[in-house]
């Protein structure tokens, strides 16, 4: 499931190269925090897809306010010569890390329960053949 | 019963969240840095991130190389402008002789004949045992066989085909060889005009220049004769900013 959306990545990325040119100069900059902010709006939906809380107009107008919002940040900061780039930045990066880590133990903790049925099942099987022999 | 669209039906946030991904690897694609955008976004950035880009590629060799093909070519235009004014009077053409001349001497001409090739690149021999600095074309290394060279009677001389004139500097920063700002790494590779068999004579003179070398490694340096090679002419500029002709010799 939690593969679906990165095959999509990289399939715009890859439409991208076909129907568009990458971005020269300062608007560069600026698509590149948007960049971030998408991504972690992206990984913000794939956890509370996989919490079950998911919810589709919050996850839709998360990802475009917040593209928009680091967008105008960044413009905001290099208009009056404050780094508020960096600061998108830091915060984008450090909620990304924070979704990506509870995707991390949501699926190790899936992959656990598994392994645990699957041995108490094997336990379960075995005991009765036990018996079956007796 | 398709068993994936039960799956996803399950799954609601699989469709938008995809759907959003598109649309970000589109973004991701069209904010990327490439050759093309590189240098319009390179000074935007904060000096410290900028020295750490810089650092893992020479990005600005592309933009050096177009620019010196342009300065050769409008110094070839430049020589047949020349060329077609002394077609006119015999004393222009007196004064073109002795101007393409110098031309020669200064480097701004290319250069065509017999000479020799010397090749010098970094010792690929494991370091135990031998101060590891040795294995390494330095800067010196450069600058003696071209000094040598010259005193051999070479007539034109290029290092990684950038033509060596007189202001020409050698220069180590880091593991590059800087000639003359541009940066070259081994293999080293030095190209001169003049008697083949004096100037190859001159660098494998015993306790000479290159001895130091190949008594590390033989493999680091070779050099071979040519019978017809060309040098390039000097690219760099040659406009003075302090100096000028004093009036009694002009």
């Amino acid at each position: 499931m939690v593969l679906v959306p990165v095959v999509a990545l990289v399939l715009g990325a890859a439409l991208a190269l076909f129907f568009s040119r990458p971005l020269t100069g300062v608007y560069g900059q600026y698509l590149a925090v948007a960049c971030l902010a998408g991504l972690d709006s992206i990984c913000g939906g794939v956890r509370s897809g996989l919490e079950g809380k998911f919810h589709n107009d919050v996850f839709l107008s998360g990802f475009i306010f917040n593209i928009v919002i680091a967008f105008f940040l960044a413009w905001l900061g290099d208009q009056i010569y404050l780094d508020l780039f960096l600061a998108v930045a830091l915060v984008l990066g450090a909620r990304i890390f924070n979704n990506l880590s509870l995707i991390r133990r949501f699926l190790l903790t899936k992959w656990q329960d598994n392994r645990e049925r699957k041995r108490m099942q094997e336990m379960v099987q075995s005991s009765g053949q036990a018996e079956s022999i007796q | 019963m398709n068993p994936f669209a039960s799956r996803i039906s399950g799954n609601s946030w699989v469709t938008p969240v995809s759907a959003m991904s598109l649309v970000l690897g589109f973004m991701i694609a069209t904010a990327w840095v490439n050759k093309e955008t590189r240098v319009s976004r390179f000074g935007l950035l904060g000096p410290a991130q900028g020295n750490r880009v810089q650092s893992g590629s020479i990005d600005m060799e592309e933009a050096v190389a177009n620019a010196q093909a342009e300065v050769a070519k409008l110094r070839l235009e430049n020589t047949k402008l020349q060329n077609a004014m002394a077609s006119q009077t015999s004393s222009t053409r007196a004064l073109n002789d002795s101007l393409q001349e110098v031309k020669i001497l200064a480097g701004l001409t290319e250069l065509e004949g017999p000479g020799i090739r010397v090749e010098m690149r970094d010792s690929k021999k494991p370091a135990s045992g031998i101060f590891p600095a040795d294995l390494i074309i330095h800067d010196v290394d450069v600058l003696k066989v071209v000094n040598e060279l010259w005193n051999a009677g070479a007539e034109g001389i290029a290092v990684n085909n950038h033509r060596v004139v007189g202001g020409t500097s050698f220069r180590c920063v880091g593991s590059v060889i800087l000639v003359d700002n541009v940066r070259i790494a081994s293999p080293v590779i030095i190209r001169a005009i003049g008697d083949p068999a004096t100037l190859k004579g001159a660098l494998e003179l015993p306790d000479g220049v290159l001895s130091d070398l190949r008594d590390i490694d033989p493999a680091m340096v070779v050099i071979s004769k040519i019978d017809k090679h060309r040098v390039p002419a000097f690219a760099g500029s040659t406009a003075t900013r302090i100096g000028s002709v004093p009036k009694e010799s002009k």
